[in-house]
């Protein structure tokens, strides 16, 4: 909000210069964010928070300032307008404590087309305000002066009566901005017996607005409820100055005074003749603040600190707030040790104040909360668990890291389009995205890791290593799971002298997968099985299990994928799920032998269907517990063999724990597992 | 065998030049075969006393057995001289470039809003608090209701809140974890709470998700002071300097007493600079977080003794406090991902 520092010091001159003043505003909640100089006057932009609709006046800044500066608040003088004429127009109140109060004026025979003085148009451009006609322009004046929202009324157009009451639901209203919008019943209206004629507190309606050709004039100052306007005006799109201050409150004793005021303007700008100013009430609906019990030992309890009563009530006394205490003398009690405390009825403006904690607040505020000592607590300490049986997600971003991935963070949300091109799901849809590219919660983060990408494939970065850890979210629900995902493309190695350059492949990835989940200390359970994934190439995809669960997948992105997301390079994506995927052992320590290994090669030629993963279990199963390692040393296919046959050359550790394996012992057993394989695969035995 | 004494002199003498001159350690090995092997002309001399008499052996012998020990003297000395020449050799040939790189797979990196994540999660973990986390789909409950923030409340219009089909939001801030961490667990209560929260905005300095990080301390006796004391030494620790802190008076509806936390710039060095800093404006300060003691609505909308148990609760933005730490000029580097970014921080 803008408030010119002219029009502030008629109100309260405090002496401080700009500097000083906009320290101690900002130190007291009102914080100024922007200080500009125009001409010969500056103004203060003040960034206020929604609780102080009680400063949204010049008036309001000024009893701020008062407060906070313990000085006296000079309001100028402002006299009622004598009526001159008998006129009057009806009044009925029909929505109870949603208004229970209108202040209502006529004034006759105004100047048509009249324009308002210069210098009440400069103070409403100074304030941000377009200056539009005199009638206009000093219901807005009087709304910056003193906080009160007015309306005026082309008295010509109402027909009747004004009535204040809730909305018919379906019931159409054309506002001053010429849009027509329909209402429902919870939305006040002011109409006549035959229609609506505008949005209470919000904005007016085109059918009774003020024109060039108005002579007679209807001026409204009406109380509404916040809770009658809260969100009314933001439904229709509607950010208006009046309903951003009736919603959050405004002083139900200020209407006519404001009316007042707007009349002796309006006179002195556009002549006339004023009738009286007629209140209308429903005097059951009283919006008076409630009292609130201040203790003075919860205020040291909340803000650490021990404030002298009598400087409390001062403090609060200043906030024009109603002090009274049951004791006889507040000093005297707390200087016996007594427990004192204390009735406070907030001032009228107040619409913040409701509990005690309230009004701490403000004891603390203006005694200034850097008045209040740091304290460290005294808590006792509490020993935090912490497991080892995850994996954290830190140890899984550094092994990445280590192993040359560079941690990406991309949007939860992403493109429809893109993201359908990998997933047939369809995936839950925000109602109000900021853009179709960020339109669809991710069902996988390979949309974002994908196009980060692409990005930098883009940028000439053909060496592309990425990972993230982050949610993904179900179509159908929304429910959230986290995820690690890798995406590689390009060299294995970034391009350097005595390597030998070769693009990353999906036995590289693997290997990162596998040094992954080794960390959980249970590689034993993790198994990597041929599935079909559509986002991946069908030969070069695999599901990961752990035990029986899926917990994810890793593959080659499927050539037409890559082709379709416009990816210059193959890319292999990975992503496991960290629920189940990063649940950790404790390594359990097993006794190491001291007795010399013996090492068996086996070259078998095995059909090509035959996986890898089968036939080191048939050799586990087959040599039994002296087996203390088998690997997998070189898979080849040639001429030499028969087309749909591949050579594998396993290499078999043998152990005992307790005592040395001999040749012939080791031999047998390699018989035992030829044989097994030979059954099992129809594998045959390659010679060396 | 009166020349015999000429001879081995004369031998030996040859012998030595031969071994001096000898450049190869085959050679020298023929050498010292010729001249001691089985045949060797030493050993051939050795075996001649044996048809002496006594005493002549006993004169010979002596002279005999002095030119080998001085023979295998001379060899031994040379064989250590080539061996020491051999190496020599061998080591300069395999002297290699030591400026040339390393080789192999080069490392990563960490974004740099995970580096200050960890950062702010260590120290309040030194501090005695957990680390809690939420859904990031919240219902309105949970982000605006329980946070004392009814429908229509003016301070939804603070919050451009992404919404569902069905009425489900993505969460505005991690606040709402506040009251899930108290639907779970009774005081005493000390947790932080990271993570992504959303909000419509777009643009210089503003990304449509960000990240915060929460604070909630629920106990018996825990005041605005110890709130004052927790952020300041958080503020040192993170920034690694002695920063000056001030809470300014503000408003969050879930807090009461509510305060923005401003720290001294770390820039420029805060207020009174005058440096023209871009970085706070010249004001000196700087923005970082949101605190207050928990509204006792709040503490109520879960079941919470309001007048037994204080609390204090307070928000930072991670990628704020990044840009500060890090000297990040444009808040959205942050999610385009882009290597040459990245790649600055390991």
């Amino acid at each position: 909000m803008k408030v010119s520092l002219q029009w502030l010091r008629e109100w309260v001159d405090t002496g401080d210069d700009v500097p000083a003043l906009s320290h101690a505003l900002t130190m007291a909640g009102l914080e100024i964010e922007a200080v500009e100089r125009v001409g010969v006057d500056t103004v203060l932009e003040i960034n206020l928070t929604p609780n102080r609709g009680d400063c949204m006046s010049i008036a309001g800044v000024a009893r701020e300032i008062a407060a906070v500066r313990n000085t006296a608040c000079n309001a100028p003088a402002m006299d009622p307008v004598k009526a001159a004429s008998e006129a009057l127009f009806p009044v009925r109140l029909q929505a109870g404590g949603a208004c229970p109060t209108f202040a209502g004026r006529v004034i006759r025979g105004v100047r048509a087309g009249a324009s308002s003085p210069g210098w009440l148009q400069e103070r409403l451009r100074r304030t941000g305000v377009r200056p539009i006609s005199a009638v206009v322009d000093v219901t807005n004046y009087v709304m910056l002066e003193l906080g009160q929202p007015l309306h005026a009324y082309d008295l010509e157009k109402l027909r009747d009566a004004i009535i204040v009451r809730f909305a018919n639901p379906g019931e159409q209203l054309r506002l001053l901005d010429g849009r027509t919008i329909e209402l429902t019943s919870d939305v006040l209206v002011i109409a006549d017996p035959h229609k609506a004629l505008g949005l209470a507190g919000v904005m007016g309606g085109a059918a009774s607005a003020i024109s060039d050709a108005t002579r007679d004039v209807l001026l409204e100052g009406a109380y509404f409820s916040p809770a009658a306007i809260a969100g009314r005006g933001r439904r229709y799109g509607l950010v208006t100055d009046a309903a951003q201050r009736f919603e959050r409150g405004v002083d139900p004793h200020l209407a006519e005074r404001a009316i007042e005021r707007a009349t002796q303007l309006l006179l002195e700008c556009a002549g006339g003749t004023a009738g009286p100013t007629r209140v209308t009430r429903i005097d059951r609906s009283d919006p008076s603040p409630m009292p609130i019990r201040l203790r003075h030992d919860r205020i040291g309890r909340v803000l650490g600190v021990t404030l002298d009563p009598v400087l409390v009530e001062a403090l609060l006394r200043r906030l024009g707030m109603h002090v009274s205490s049951d004791n006889e003398s507040t000093d005297g009690r707390a200087a016996a040790g007594q427990a004192v405390e204390w009735l406070v009825i907030p001032p009228s403006w107040r619409f913040d104040l409701l509990i005690e904690e309230d009004l701490i607040e403000e004891v603390a505020r203006l005694y200034g909360f850097d008045n209040i000592p740091e304290q460290q607590a005294s808590t006792p300490a509490q020993i935090a668990p912490w497991t080892e049986r995850r994996m954290r997600n830190e140890r899984a971003a550094d092994l990445l890291v280590d192993r040359g991935y560079h941690e990406a963070i991309t949007y939860s949300f992403t493109d429809a389009v893109a993201q359908s091109i990998l997933f047939s799901d369809t995936a839950l849809a925000l109602k109000n995205p900021i853009s179709a590219e960020l339109g669809v919660m991710r069902l996988s983060l390979w949309p974002g890791l994908l196009q980060a990408l692409r990005e930098n494939q883009r940028r000439q970065q053909a060496r592309v290593r990425l990972f993230e850890i982050g949610r993904r979210f179900s179509g159908a629900t929304g429910a959230e799971d986290e995820v690690i995902a890798v995406v590689a493309s390009g060299s294995v190695v970034a391009e350097q002298w005595g390597e030998h350059a070769r693009d990353v492949d999906f036995f590289d990835v693997k290997a990162d997968v596998e040094a992954l989940l080794r960390l959980t200390s249970d590689p034993q359970q993790i198994r990597f099985a041929a599935q079909r994934h559509p986002a991946l190439h069908p030969g070069q995809t695999a599901r990961i299990y752990r035990g029986d669960r899926p917990i994810g997948w890793i593959g080659s992105l499927h050539p037409e994928r890559q082709r379709a997301l416009d990816l210059t390079y193959p890319v292999v994506a990975v992503e496991i799920e960290t629920d189940v995927g990063f649940e950790a052992l404790i390594p359990q320590y097993a006794e190491i032998s001291r007795f010399p290994a013996i090492r068996r090669d086996l070259a078998l030629i095995v059909a090509e269907e035959v996986a890898v993963e089968s036939l080191l279990n048939g050799v586990r199963s087959s040599a039994g517990k002296l087996l203390n390692d088998v690997g997998v040393l070189s898979v080849y296919r040639g001429k030499q063999f028969d087309k749909g046959k591949k050579s594998i050359a396993l290499g078999l550790q043998l152990q005992d724990t307790s005592r040395t394996l001999t040749d012939p012992e080791a031999d047998a057993l390699v018989a035992q597992v030829v044989d097994h394989l030979v059954r099992q695969f129809n594998a045959t035995i390659r010679d060396k | 065998m009166i020349d015999s004494v000429h001879e081995l002199q004369s031998l030996v003498a040859t012998a030595r030049a031969e071994i001096a001159r000898c450049a190869a350690i085959d050679a020298l090995e023929q050498l010292r075969v010729r001249l001691l092997g089985k045949k060797g002309e030493i050993t051939q001399l050795l075996k001649a006393l044996g048809a002496m008499d006594p005493e002549a052996r006993r004169v010979a012998g002596a002279r005999i057995n002095d030119a080998k020990g001085a023979l295998i003297a001379a060899l031994d000395e040379r064989r250590a001289a080539l061996d020491a020449q051999r190496l020599a050799s061998q080591l300069a040939d395999d002297a290699i470039d030591v400026t040339l790189p390393g080789r192999g797979q080069s490392t990563g990196g960490l974004h740099p809003i995970t580096r200050v994540r960890r950062r702010i999660e260590a120290i309040f973990r030194s501090a005695g608090f957990s680390v809690a986390d939420g859904p990031e789909i919240e219902d309105d409950w949970h982000n605006f209701a329980a946070l004392n923030i009814p429908a229509n409340h003016p301070a939804r219009a603070l919050h451009d809140t992404f919404y569902f089909p069905d009425g489900r939001l993505l969460r505005t801030h991690t606040s709402p974890v506040q009251v899930r961490v108290l639907q779970q667990q009774p005081p005493p209560v000390r947790v932080i709470v990271p993570g992504r929260v959303y909000r419509i905005d777009s643009d210089m300095t503003h990304t449509p998700m960000f990240h915060q990080v929460e604070g909630l301390v629920i106990d018996t006796g825990v005041t605005f002071a110890n709130l004052k004391a927790v952020l300041h030494e958080v503020m040192r620790a993170l920034f690694e300097r002695d920063v000056k802190m001030r809470l300014r008076p503000s408003y969050f509806p879930f807090t009461e007493p509510s305060a923005e936390v401003d720290i001294s710039c770390v820039a420029c060095g805060g207020p009174a600079s005058n440096s023209g800093c871009r970085v706070c404006k010249n004001t000196g300060w700087l923005e970082v977080a949101g605190c207050g003691m928990v509204h006792p609505n709040v503490l109520r909308a879960v079941n919470i003794d309001a007048e037994r148990y204080t609390g204090y609760a307070f928000g930072m933005g991670i990628d704020r406090l990044t840009m500060l730490r890090y000297n990040v000029g444009d808040i959205r580097m942050y999610f385009e991902n882009d290597l040459r970014f990245l790649r600055q921080f390991v």
